[in-house]
């Protein structure tokens, strides 16, 4: 390096220091209260439009499913034949079906079954998938090929094929089972073949969370392989678990409305959206009153949309790198 | 490679016996006297309920009956239909059409989802990805059912440019609208998906460095992000046939195609159990077979994966 | 009078977050000559990859260039239409990117993506490009380039994919190339051997170098004039031997003073360095007499706190038949003592082994043969329960990446309060005075207890880790690589952390490190590894005076700016 003089822009240059001044590394930036992630997961997502849409649909939803007689004073299990297929009037927005029945009462009504479908299946296929899951990502050995096996075998059966066997085992077994029995037989046949998802995807996050230095550092303090999994490796590996089980949701109702239909899914007594679509077929290929589908179908449609909105907006809210862009 | 090959064919034998003993069980284990079941209200007759018991190993215990099943299984007889039909030969005539409503398909939405998700990334937040996030969203919260029929009632019955019904004759012009019926929920998916990867390989440093080359977007564009954006959208495909033919009882029972769908729908209805357990067993069979296919062209397109 | 080949001035760059405009770079100005090296330094934060990125036109995300020019051969290309700057990049503007693991796209062979350079600047098409191609990796060092060139980035090691991206960033003879961090993922050795490479064929071509860097001893050492960058500014600009000698502007000065790689050869820190030791050496006695006549205490009180003897771990790794496997020897005879109150350190480039030791001596990983003693007891044997974690509470780990020592999850109270809970220590009122004190200890304020790891920075991070390591009053503390992932500031401030509280508590450290540079200033003993097994062993002053070992002479060569002369 020959000492020379400076090329014209290149001489020496010191900034004025009152306007760069040094400031203290490491300072604490106390200038908003602490916050967890998941509750800076939650202020992202109050700040996302799709979580308020997808909030106030789920809402309404469940709102018609507490309380349908806030919607209509009509009893949806009253059928007045002489009314078939009558295009509706006042206090009939919908109109009537085939049979008789009104078809707003019947839409309001049938929330119930296929949301509770939704969310019971939805509670058991988390519960069962994410104890596999965690249990086989974190022991691994024989442990996670045991499970990660069996996933497979129920993975392996389409869902839409496996549910509509075990629905028809079902009804050979208990034939009568009532409204309620009915719903649990859905959620049994739906459930058995939906767990595997969240196996797998609770088993690739705790494989990536249990080789984390966080995880070294509990095990040198002499914490227990138990209690690691519960307070560390669990909790951390729920957001995508979360996400699907979200979107599952509005999944599951739209499944439950297949089985339904095809004739197989709640017993024909239930007021169901299903149901009430698997009725309406005929008018559909004879071209007259759409209408008595499109109530169901659209509620349906309406409520699937919303948790599976919802689902997006908690994915963007839970995954950081998504949302800087 | 062919170690691999034959590793993943050994692990999936358990997966497939596994799936034939869970259907077996759920079919021909249930209390009661199947037989008496079949004949409902009418009374047996002693040599016929002989000769069924033979035919079905009923007067064996559970296991050695599944595990007659799968000996002749292998010897290609799967037991006979009610009507005294082979059940190896209904299948062999349904297959076929519902392979084919599923190929179709799997091609229409896999060109149309590609395409119309890689256009969506590329144009991020602007109106056309705005439209197809609502349109895949849509997709995916209204049954297929619903579609079925508003598209039989427009393009069927209303315009008259496809027939209502395939019926008979399962030709690739008939399946058109089975086949688009079909690929709708799957289109959706493959849209986002693909919109997902593209948007993420959009801020890849190697596509920063490719641009730093000099090379134009157009290069950019399909030399690095549509191609490294594919890898997810294979593996989805490739488990997506299995899910398509199961898909197909909806959409068959809609258009009346007589397909593996239909013959499904109506075997469980009937009670057929041996139809019922051999379309399961060739539905996880294909899924099988198609998780090795997709590990293996997963491994063509991304040269880091190699199965020694 | 020559005319710079590119001349920035008043530059001004923000990113939009929402509807705000959050400035990244404000007022920069430089000058680079034809053939001249100009480096811009800072640490991270400081705006300098921004300023290179802008000059191309590729800002990541929603950056924009809100004001300035920037003059390429006299031509202002700020906010210069699309097609212009396509037919500057490559051609008149090469980049060198910074990390070669994530910059070469994974399912292209690397001589298609060079050829890709070649034919998108017009430079030759086909059979042409593809002997060129050949040629430029030859001329980046790229040993047997023909078959090189049919391979795909992931058969490459992080030097030949370096090599690869040199060749690419070269290949349309560009007249600036701007080198961002071209050398800061790899090994010391290797750094040394791609920049020399890089630094004779730019001067070859006569093609002018931006370099960005975070390391000032790298840069004034490859560099005509310097440019240093603070949060944004440029602070302070000149000859690059006039900054390093007499560093006008205080961030400029504490930087120089805190380089590790300039710092390592003063033999200030090592003077430093005797006085911590004596302290710490004689509270170690204490301790270690307390621990003798106590027999409830874990250990007997020797000299000798850890000892490993004859340390080899084998990893199987699976083969490509089945039931076939081959094993990979990653610790090969490994065998070293850490005395009461001293630091040893374990020096190696990546591979060599030494992360694996320290997982070794935690108790972390088994080893497949050998013993690791902690004061006379042989940890491999312990029994029960009890005795695993009295031994706990004596050695205490901080890891390298201080975003994933934490969990997110806890607040910092928690995570300080994990390993008093797991063992069973004082109520919850006791429990928050000594998490008070720990921090205290850290230098961090209490307020800090009731945040969580996103909301803090690395540095305060490895505070944290450090008070959690604390909390048990372990005896030794394992430091693998715990201020690798650091800015040079907070590392120099960690670093005076750790040498203030070994010598207040009388601690042990082992301290893994890849850089050499650091050794000095927090070091008493070294041990360098080489591919499992040890090279040399042998005290800092010997090790860096008087090296014995060819291997490490060269990563001591390796360490940046060493051969400049300091004025301070």
């Amino acid at each position: 390096m020959p000492e020379t003089t400076p090329l014209p822009g290149q001489e020496r240059f010191l900034a004025p220091l009152d306007e760069t001044p040094l400031q203290e590394t490491g300072a604490l930036d106390t200038s908003s209260p602490p916050e967890s992630q998941w509750k800076e997961a939650w202020k992202e997502l109050r700040r996302n439009w799709l979580f308020w849409v997808s909030g106030a649909m789920i809402l309404l939803v469940a709102v018609v499913v507490i309380a349908p007689g806030l919607f209509t004073n009509l009893d949806p299990s009253y059928a007045d034949l002489s009314k078939s297929l009558d295009p509706g009037s006042s206090g009939h927005i919908a109109g009537y079906d085939k049979q008789g029945y009104d078809v707003f009462a019947r839409m309001i009504y049938g929330a119930r079954a296929s949301v509770l479908v939704g969310v019971l299946t939805t509670i058991l296929i988390v519960v069962v998938g994410l104890i596999t899951g965690a249990v086989a990502g974190f022991y691994g050995g024989w442990v996670d090929s045991v499970i990660s096996r069996i996933a497979d075998i129920f993975f392996a059966i389409p869902l839409l094929l496996g549910a509509l066997v075990g629905l028809s085992v079902i009804n050979n077994l208990f034939p009568d089972r009532g409204e309620f029995g009915g719903i649990v037989a859905v959620v049994i046949a739906l459930g058995v073949f939906g767990w595997p998802q969240i196996t797998r995807i609770t088993r690739g996050q705790v494989l990536q969370v249990k080789n984390m230095e966080f995880i070294d550092a509990a095990r040198a303090i002499g914490a227990t392989k138990r209690s690691n999994l519960l307070r560390h490796v669990i909790p951390n590996s729920l957001p995508p678990v979360i996400v699907t089980a979200t979107v599952s949701l509005g999944i599951l109702i739209v499944a439950e409305a297949t089985l339904s239909f095809l004739g197989i899914g709640l017993p024909p007594g239930v007021v169901s959206w299903g149901n009430d679509i698997n009725a309406a077929q005929n008018q559909i290929r004879s071209g007259q009153r759409i209408g008595v589908m499109f109530w169901p179908a659209g509620a349906l449609a309406f409520t699937a949309l919303g948790f599976i909105l919802l689902g997006d907006a908690v994915s963007d809210a839970l995954n950081p790198k998504r949302r800087t862009e | 490679m062919w170690w691999y090959i034959g590793r993943r064919a050994l692990q999936a034998i358990p997966v497939v016996l596994g799936a034939t003993l869970l259907i077996y069980a759920m079919v021909f284990l249930q209390p009661g006297d199947p037989i008496k079941a079949l004949f409902g209200e009418k009374p047996v007759n002693e040599t016929i309920r002989a000769s069924i018991a033979a035919q079905y190993n009923l007067d064996d215990p559970f296991l050695i009956q599944w595990l007659k099943y799968l000996g002749n299984a292998l010897t290609g007889d799967f037991g006979l239909t009610y009507a005294q039909q082979p059940v190896s030969q209904v299948i062999g005539d349904a297959f076929p059409v519902t392979l084919k409503l599923a190929v179709m398909a799997l091609i229409i939405e896999s060109v149309l989802g590609v395409a119309a998700g890689f256009y969506a990334g590329l144009r991020k937040g602007k109106l056309f990805d705005s439209t197809m996030l609502i349109v895949s969203l849509l997709v995916i919260a209204v049954p297929i059912f619903v579609f079925g029929f508003l598209m039989q009632l427009i393009f069927g019955v209303k315009l008259g440019w496809a027939p209502i019904t395939v019926g008979g004759d399962a030709s690739i012009k008939n399946l058109m609208l089975p086949a688009i019926v079909l690929g709708l929920v799957s289109f959706a998916y493959i849209l986002r998906l693909t919109r997902t990867s593209v948007v993420e390989n959009l801020t890849a440093d190697h596509v920063r460095t490719a641009r730093a080359k000099g090379l134009s977007d157009r290069s950019v564009n399909s030399r690095h992000v549509l191609r490294n954006s594919m890898i997810p959208v294979v593996t989805y495909l490739g488990a997506d046939l299995g899910t398509l033919m199961a898909g197909a009882i909806v959409t068959e029972g809609i258009f009346n195609v007589p397909g593996i769908g239909n013959l499904a729908f109506r075997a469980i209805n009937r009670g057929e159990g041996s139809t019922v357990v051999s379309i399961v067993t060739l539905m996880v069979l294909i899924y099988v077979v198609m998780s090795l296919v997709v590990d293996l062209l997963y491994a063509w397109l991304d040269p880091r994966i190699r199965y020694a | 009078m020559t005319t710079p080949v590119l001349q920035i001035k008043d530059l001004q760059v923000a990113f939009r977050a929402g509807k705000k405009l959050i400035p990244a770079v404000r007022g920069a100005s430089l000058v680079v000559y034809p053939g001249q090296t100009v480096a811009i330094v800072g640490e991270s934060g400081s705006g300098k990859s921004t300023t290179a990125h802008a000059i191309i036109d590729l800002l990541p995300g929603t950056g924009v260039v809100t004001g300035g020019e920037i003059l390429f051969e006299g031509k202002n290309v700020a906010g210069a239409k699309k097609g212009e700057i396509l037919a500057l990049r490559g051609s008149s503007i090469g980049l060198v990117p910074q990390d070669p693991m994530t910059n070469l796209n994974p399912l292209w062979r690397v001589g298609a993506q060079i050829k890709e350079a070649l034919v998108a600047n017009g430079v030759a098409k086909g059979k042409d490009a593809d002997r060129r191609v050949v040629e430029l990796l030859e001329e980046a060092g790229l040993p047997d380039a023909e078959r090189r060139a049919r391979q795909f980035p992931h058969e490459y090691s992080g030097g030949m994919r370096q090599r690869a991206l040199i060749a690419m960033g070269l290949a349309a003879r560009p007249k600036l190339l701007i080198a961002d961090e071209p050398t800061s993922a790899l090994d010391v050795t290797v750094q040394k051997q791609i920049l020399d490479h890089l630094d004779s064929l730019t001067d070859e071509l006569g093609v002018a170098v931006l370099l960005i860097t975070h390391d000032l001893g790298l840069a004034a050492e490859r560099a005509d004039h310097l440019v240093v960058m603070y949060k944004g500014q440029v602070v302070e600009s000149g000859p690059a031997r006039q900054i390093l000698q007499d560093p006008r502007h205080p961030y400029t000065q504490r930087l120089v003073s805190s380089a590790p790689s300039l710092a390592s050869q003063r033999l200030s820190s090592e003077r430093a360095r005797v006085e911590v030791r004596e302290q710490a050496v004689q509270t170690a006695a204490e301790i270690a007499e307390e621990v003798a006549t106590h027999a409830d205490e874990f250990g007997v009180g020797q000299a000798t706190v850890v000892e490993a003897k004859n340390l080899t771990k084998d990893f199987t790794l699976p083969g490509g038949r089945p039931g076939s496997s081959s094993a990979f020897r990653a610790v090969d005879d490994v065998s070293f003592t850490l005395a009461r109150g001293t630091t040893t350190a374990i020096v190696g480039e990546s591979g060599s082994g030494k992360s694996t030791v320290a997982r070794m001596v935690l108790g972390l990983l088994d080893a497949t043969s050998g013993t690791v003693e902690f004061d006379g007891v042989d940890i491999t044997t312990l029994s029960g329960k009890k005795q695993q974690l009295a031994l706990r509470r004596q050695m205490q780990p901080v890891f390298q990446n201080p975003y994933a020592s934490l969990d997110p999850l806890y607040s910092i109270y928690r995570s300080i309060e994990e390993p008093l809970r797991t063992h069973g220590i004082g109520n919850d009122k006791e429990r928050e005075a000594r998490i008070r004190d720990l921090l205290d200890k850290v230098s961090l304020p209490a307020a800090v207890m009731r945040r969580y790891p996103n909301e803090l920075s690395g540095g305060q991070r490895q505070r944290v880790a450090i008070a959690r390591a604390l909390a048990l009053e372990p005896e030794v503390v394992v430091l693998d690589e715990a201020v690798s992932a650091l800015d040079v500031l907070v590392q120099a401030q960690i670093l005076k952390l750790l040498n203030d509280l070994q010598g207040e508590l009388g601690l042990s450290y082992l301290f893994i490190t890849h850089d050499l540079a650091v050794v000095r200033q927090i070091a008493d003993n070294v041990l360098v590894m080489q591919n499992g097994g040890i090279v040399e062993s042998a005290s800092v002053s010997t090790v860096f005076d008087s090296p014995r070992e060819e291997y490490t002479r060269r990563l001591l060569d390796a360490i940046p700016g060493g051969s400049i002369p300091l004025g301070a």
